[in-house]
């Protein structure tokens, strides 16, 4: 161990070199031309907020058990995704590629995908393979259906009936430029409820639970909540053991990760009393599936974020459970509540800016509200439908009116706080934001799906009530660093 | 799970390749010289470590100044691109949608191009070609084309869509074909210093470039370019006006050195700043080049003297591990110099994409029994842990979770912690090699899967 007491000197990495080559606001700072600043005026994207749709079903993918995806498109769709998921949840991310080169652009990618199916069942026998298309084999018009009864019978042949017929395959179409990654989670649910959810027979006494993209810490907290309840839930896309596994070796080959929802528990899905999508946008499609097929009852958000919508969501199951709310969940409520009478001083009309994926920024711009702070601009990369209503309606009764981006950029989101004649307090949002808080001196308290400049954020809730302690405490913690009287230390 | 360390003599093939892919891995025999099969497609369904040509142009062409990136296709790609080598960079997008993956994209390019050229004008627009209009057939070259005579602003096509090519490779030369095309040289009146000199295939990693810089800066020589680490419009339009062009990274920057040369009758040198010793002969070849061999002996002396305690200590701590090294492209044969130059053993050395003079590269400098393997996929590298049991593995961050779960230390290129090149990133170097190992959750793990198991 010696080595690590002798000082090894570091040359060269400066802290100054992490700073971004931009205009920072200044009086010499000359403002862009506000025409250009809004979205709807121009038809360039300029520092997107949103990716693409094949993200959203393989991050659904690999939350089952022995799940693996398989992408059907080139190279480069893969190692991006995989690259994005390790940055964010410090994890190995398994997924196989069907490897588009120029002769699958011309000739179809049939060979590619029955190939490499065979190839992917042999040496990794997983459970359930999504196979997720992307722009390449949805525009060249690969009919995959027909290549999966194709890739099918070359495993029976190949296999034996048995091993070749044992692992499912679930097609998710998922061509990037009809949709983002939201539209690929909600299309993954819908399709794998489609392909393996069939009995509706024996009622089994249990909720169906589609967390949405939402974190590990998450996952596990609508888990906690569940159990002090006593509710029995199934849970679709479980990752919180595929995103935030321990460290055990030895390991086995081929390396999955325990958690995962399996295969049986998606099948039984038919047979709940009630499905909850947490996230309207990631998950409601197949929480609508089921309730048209087999008229299992959809309860399709508001994210359980901050008091009330936990409150209702808590108050729905009970209903359709028949569950007593426990009194631990209602002494977490009160511990909530204490907690934010407690640090009222800091969140009370502070003006804060908020942006993410559409469903965990109404859920923070709900708990925002009852925070008392002021929401000024409230940004989802992905367009919706409701966003701009939902928003609207949760302000209407603290009487703010936010600036509503809809569908828009980075870029419109950073000059418009620039633009702001009072300038923001705090800004909440994921790791794409960092940029703008330096620039504009305010702190950037991260939350939602793209936080991979800390560590940590995916092993800790922000759903429920400890989850909103969990934020409360980020947020009022990230204010004070700012406003520290430098002379002094202050005492709470 | 089998913990006998596999012994490395008696054996007639790399044991844990796929047979499917036996002739891309090959035994190091030095009777019988041989190399990977190599540049070829990747085997469908397994999990490789390569990307798109998409990736390998943005990896090259993302830290080029004075230009405008603007990615043609739908948004993701933009999404993806703006991250390159852990470093954030401002990219456009045209947002292609449904509609325009129906009736053509280009109008919509065309009037994106004008709206920057309008508002943020700069030195040029890049335009990356993704997959969609690819393979919808935009005609990228006539949109840029109108949109430069409209506006006067240079609209160049990188004409990178993800299916090219077998691997990211084709991207590095794409993009080195735009600069060489477009940029490179078109200075007239620029005048030629006696020292001028130009890297290629150096990016700056955590740093890289100016450690390098400041090192040659010592011997009294200038740097005119690093491409891409310094690339800008000015600066290349001077760049045909040099001395000499230096290669750091062959993979990359040979395409440049040789047609620069061909143009030009720049002579080019391949060397390489990582270790101690590659970085004083790199500094002494270009000395002999430039007439600064004085200067540059002065420079090796100075640092090589305070180094040497160090490497002595380093030598101590490291000398008889055990490194598996997965790399990028043609780094595999310089870095192993430099675990070399630690007394560590290089186990294997695999590439993602290296072609053929990277692999004799490599080969030259490894001993008999070692393995040399292309494009090594995550099984390979899992079953190369449960066959070496290697004390630490040297890769890219995919394979860095997933080696952390089979209890083996990691270390990731390219690096997190600071600039490994010269002397002074030489103990960066060491330093992250000492914290993957030395790391006391090795001994815990190890300790518990012991006891428990």
């Amino acid at each position: 161990m010696s080595a690590n007491h002798q000082p090894i000197s570091i040359d060269g990495i400066a802290y100054n070199q992490l700073k971004i080559e931009k205009k920072p606001i200044t009086p010499e700072y000359v403002r862009r031309d506000p025409e250009l600043v809004p979205k709807a005026n121009r038809t360039v994207v300029v520092n997107p907020a949103r990716t693409c749709m094949p993200f959203g079903a393989m991050f659904a993918g690999l939350g089952m058990h022995r799940g693996l995806p398989f992408v059907q498109g080139a190279q480069g769709c893969t190692t991006y995704v995989r690259y994005t998921f390790c940055r964010i949840f410090q994890e190995p991310a398994s997924i196989a590629n069907a490897s588009f080169h120029e002769d699958a652009a011309v000739f179809g990618g049939r060979k590619n995908f029955i190939e490499g199916m065979r190839n992917l069942i042999v040496r990794y026998h997983p459970d359930v393979v999504t196979v997720v298309t992307t722009c390449s084999s949805e525009i060249i018009g690969d009919d995959m259906v027909s290549f999966i009864k194709a890739a099918r019978k070359r495993l029976i042949t190949e296999l034996g009936e048995e091993d070749g017929s044992r692992p499912k395959l679930v097609l998710v179409n998922t061509p990037s430029f009809a949709g983002s990654h939201i539209v690929g989670y909600d299309r993954a649910s819908r399709a794998f409820l489609e392909t393996l959810a069939q009995d509706h027979s024996k009622p089994n006494n249990r909720i169906n639970i589609i967390p949405g993209m939402v974190m590990p810490g998450d996952v596990r907290e609508i888990k906690h909540l569940l159990r002090e309840m006593g509710v029995d839930a199934y849970t679709l896309f479980d990752i919180s053991d595929v995103f935030d596994t321990p460290l055990m070796p030895p390991q086995t080959l081929p390396y999955y990760p325990e958690g995962g929802t399996r295969i049986t528990e998606v099948e039984d899905m038919g047979n709940s009393m009630a499905t909850f999508a947490l996230c309207q946008n990631e998950g409601g499609l197949g929480a609508r599936y089921l309730e048209q097929k087999f008229e299992i009852p959809a309860f399709i958000g508001p994210m359980p974020m901050g008091v009330r919508s936990t409150d209702l969501f808590l108050k729905r199951v009970s209903e359709v459970t028949g569950k007593e709310i426990s009194k631990s969940l209602k002494d977490e409520r009160g511990r909530l509540l204490d907690f934010m009478a407690d640090t009222l001083h800091h969140t009370m009309m502070k003006r804060v800016a908020i942006f993410g994926d559409p469903d965990i920024a109404t859920g923070i711009t709900r708990f925002a509200c009852e925070l008392g702070m002021e929401p000024v601009a409230v940004m989802s990369g992905t367009k919706t439908k409701t966003f701009t209503a939902d928003i609207e309606g949760i302000v209407a009764e603290s009487g703010a009116k936010p600036l509503i981006l809809n569908g828009s950029d980075l870029f419109e989101f950073e000059e418009s706080l620039k633009a702001m004649p009072v300038p923001v307090d705090v800004i909440i949002g994921n790791s794409k934001g960092a940029d703008i808080a330096k620039e504009l001196q305010v702190p950037l308290v991260r939350a939602g799906l793209f936080v991979y400049d800390r560590v940590g954020y995916h092993k800790r809730p922000v759903i429920g009530y400890r989850g909103g302690e969990r934020l409360l405490a980020d947020l009022v913690n990230a204010i004070m660093d700012f406003s520290y009287p430098e002379e002094r230390t202050q005492q709470l | 799970m089998c913990n006998k360390k596999i012994s490395l003599n008696g054996l007639t093939r790399v044991p844990f390749i796929d047979p499917q892919r036996a002739a891309h891995g090959i035994l190091i025999d030095a009777a019988a010289p041989a190399l990977p099969a190599c540049d070829q497609r990747t085997v469908p369904g397994v999990m490789s470590q390569r990307s798109c040509a998409y990736y390998g142009a943005r990896w090259f062409l993302a830290p080029m100044k004075q230009v405008i990136h603007l990615v043609h296709g739908p948004v993701s790609c933009a999404f993806y691109g703006e991250t390159v080598r852990k470093k954030r960079y401002t990219v456009f997008s045209t947002d292609l949608t449904e509609k325009e993956v129906i009736f053509g994209g280009e109008a919509k390019l065309l009037q994106n191009l004008l709206e920057i050229g309008e508002r943020f004008p700069d030195g040029a627009i890049l335009v990356y070609v993704t997959c969609a209009p690819g393979f919808t057939g935009d005609d990228v070259d006539r949109a840029c084309r109108n949109a430069e005579h409209a506006m006067g602003i240079r609209c160049l096509p990188v004409n990178c869509p993800g299916f090219l090519g077998h691997h990211q490779s084709t991207g590095h030369e794409i993009g080195a074909g735009v600069l060489l095309e477009h940029f490179v040289g078109r200075d007239e009146e620029a005048v030629s210093g006696p020292y001028d000199i130009n890297i290629l295939g150096e990016y700056d990693v955590m740093g890289d470039f100016k450690v390098i810089k400041r090192l040659l800066g010592r011997m009294g020589v200038n740097v005119v370019t690093a491409i891409t680490a310094d690339a800008s419009v000015d600066n290349l339009a001077r760049a045909h006006r040099v001395q000499l062009n230096v290669m750091h990274c062959r993979r990359t920057g040979g395409l440049m050195a040789e047609e620069m040369q061909r143009r030009y009758g720049i002579p080019h040198v391949k060397v390489s700043f990582f270790g101690v010793a590659q970085t004083s002969a790199a500094l002494r070849q270009i000395g002999a080049r430039l007439n600064l061999q004085e200067a540059a002996e002065r420079v090796i002396t100075e640092e090589e003297s305070t180094m040497a305690a160090d490497l002595e200590r380093y030598r101590r701590e490291l000398s008889g591990k055990r490194v598996g090294l997965f790399f990028g492209g043609s780094r595999i044969g310089s870095m192993q110099n430099c675990y070399r130059e630690l007394g560590m053993e290089v186990l294997v050395a695999g590439s993602q994409f290296g072609g053929k003079e990277d692999y004799r590269d490599a080969w030259s400098t490894m001993r008999t029994g070692t393995a040399l393997v292309d494009d090594t996929n995550e099984e390979e590298v899992l079953r190369f842990i449960r066959q070496y049991r290697p004390d630490v593995i040297a890769g890219g961050m995919r394979e860095k979770f997933i080696a952390n779960k089979f209890g083996v230390p990691f270390t990731v290129f390219p690096q997190e912690s600071g600039p490994y090149a010269g002397y002074s990133g030489f103990r960066n170097f060491v330093r992250d090699i000492l914290v993957a190992l030395k790391a006391p959750v090795w001994q815990i793990v190890r300790g518990e899967s012991e006891t428990l198991a």
